[in-house]
């Protein structure tokens, strides 16, 4: 068994939630994280309220980045755009079953988040 | 005579520990390699018996200083064989030597029109300096290709040289990804012959092989202490004509023979290149690193090296899905040994070994248009030295099968 390896980042690594695109889309970024090739698009649709109705997500990269994206979608779907502007690697951390990941894996664990912030504020202006 | 691994690490304090319950297996030395004690040892030699600035003053700690300095200087000139010690200049690294030569030389000599090849096995040290000043001068780079085995296109390189104009042609002595050692003594007759300037980058052969930059006919000579075991220093050597018409790189203390309100007089060699106070400690540790190694002899490190790269090559084919970057004859590259498996991004590879102790690279190794070359996304690497042996590539390699059985479905 591994530390950072357990079974819930295997899972969403393997059979990745909300995975392809939203159409249409109230939000569309894509993002990489040139030093290592990962590679994410996400896309999103709000409700009335201004929640997340519907997010998913496509693209490559390592079983940190996959995994945590898979984990983040599922989190954010009835959250306000504020609720997801504040989170950060802490909450992806327990996501992923409340693993402290090395300095060189944040980039990689916070991508998609990252990736839906920045979409979101786009969004928000306008 | 015998190579004594086991012996050898007892001289490395850092491998003495353990990382999460296991013995460290330490695979990174292409991107610094481990100090052993007699590094360590200098380094607070200086510090606790010789400390004061160098070159400056009378007392006698300051002449023990910079005789320890200057001492470091005449060992790193004896170990790559150059002429005279005062073509070695100090710098921080391999990096800033080959800046060093981009801003000084190239400035003064490439012009609009010019051409200056490298080659696509480059790292990033070997390449940005040479784009940035063939932007700047109006000048032309371009890359001698790589084959899909990882070796020099020798006949696209004559090719090149033919059509003219080349000034510069800048060449790795051992590439960091593949670990191929090009043939830099054939590339460097060739260059001569077309009136072109050759520079170096050792940073990853001179830790590993025995140099001799007069028999390599190269002009420059770039080199990294830190991946040699010594401290964070580096030097450039140059030959003696080609640093007397070069222009000063940085100005100040130290490199100047005489300043007016006007004007100044540059000092001899190497000072003109070493404006102010210099990493006097770092100096005198690489030269005790060198020591190290040419105790061991290079022609020793080497046969080590080349022996463990051959059962590396052999034993990580047994791992399902695995692919080698660079030639598979151990003959004719170093100690960095980059690969590929099939499904599996290279940094989760390096975060599951981790947890088994054993320290690779992962990412594209400061080498981006080799790997845009190969089409990949990043690669791992594991990389030896002289305190590795079988017993290091066996952890890896099971650490690499349970890579396989956690990550592949």
């Amino acid at each position: 068994m591994s530390e950072l390896y357990r079974e819930v980042l295997l899972d969403h690594y393997h059979n990745p939630r909300n995975y392809g695109v939203v159409e249409p889309a109230d939000v569309d970024v894509r993002m990489d994280n040139p030093t290592c090739g990962d590679k994410i698009h996400v896309t999103a649709q709000l409700d009335d309220a201004g929640r997340v109705a519907e997010v998913r997500f496509e693209g490559h990269g390592c079983v940190v980045s996959m995994a945590a994206a898979s984990l983040l979608t599922e989190e954010a779907i009835g959250k306000t755009v504020a609720e997801i502007g504040e989170m950060d690697l802490h909450t992806i951390e327990e996501l992923i079953g409340g693993v402290r990941l090395s300095m060189g894996r944040v980039k990689c664990a916070t991508l998609a988040l990252k990736a839906l912030q920045k979409g979101l504020k786009d969004v928000a202006q306008g | 005579m015998s190579w004594e691994t086991q012996a050898l690490r007892e001289q490395f304090p850092i491998l003495k520990q353990q990382i999460h319950g296991r013995r460290l297996v330490y695979l990174d030395s292409a991107a610094s390699a481990q100090k052993p004690q007699a590094v360590l040892d200098a380094l607070q030699g200086v510090y606790t018996e010789a400390y004061a600035n160098v070159h400056r003053s009378i007392y006698t700690l300051a002449d023990e200083a910079t005789r320890r300095y200057e001492g470091a200087r005449e060992k790193i000139a004896r170990f790559i064989h150059a002429p005279e010690a005062a073509e070695i200049i100090f710098v921080r690294n391999a990096t800033e030597a080959l800046n060093l030569v981009a801003y000084s030389w190239g400035r003064a000599n490439i012009g609009a029109g010019d051409r200056i090849l490298i080659t696509e096995m480059e790292h990033h040290s070997n390449l940005v300096p040479w784009q940035q000043l063939a932007a700047q001068q109006g000048a032309t780079l371009e890359y001698v290709p790589v084959t899909d085995e990882g070796l020099l296109e020798m006949d696209a390189y004559a090719g090149l040289l033919a059509v003219g104009g080349v000034k510069l042609v800048a060449v790795t002595l051992m590439s960091n990804v593949l670990g191929t050692i090009p043939p830099v003594a054939e590339i460097a007759a060739q260059a001569h012959a077309a009136g072109a300037v050759v520079v170096v980058d050792g940073a990853q052969a001179v830790p590993h092989m025995p140099v001799d930059v007069q028999a390599l006919g190269a002009d420059f000579l770039a080199i990294s202490a830190h991946k040699l075991g010594g401290p964070g220093i580096g030097a450039l050597w140059g030959r003696r004509a080609l640093l007397e018409a070069m222009p000063p790189f940085l100005y100040g203390g130290d490199m100047i023979l005489s300043v007016s309100k006007q004007k100044s007089c540059w000092n001899e060699l190497p000072y003109k290149f070493e404006a102010g106070t210099p990493a006097i400690a770092e100096a005198v540790g690489f030269g005790a690193a060198v020591d190290f190694l040419s105790g061991l002899g290079m022609d020793a490190v080497r046969a080590h090296e080349e022996a463990l790269v051959a059962y590396a090559l052999e034993q990580l084919q047994t791992v399902p899905g695995l692919r080698i970057l660079g030639p598979l004859d151990p003959t004719v590259r170093g100690g960095a040994v980059s690969f590929w498996i099939e499904g599996i991004h290279p940094h989760d590879i390096a975060s599951i070994v981790d947890e088994d102790g054993v320290c690779i690279r992962a990412g594209l190794h400061c080498a981006e248009p080799l790997h845009t070359r190969f089409e990949l996304p990043a690669s791992a690497r594991a990389s030896f030295y002289v305190y590795n042996d079988r017993d290091d590539v066996d952890v890896l390699v099971a650490a690499l099968q349970r890579v396989i059985q956690l990550l592949r479905r």
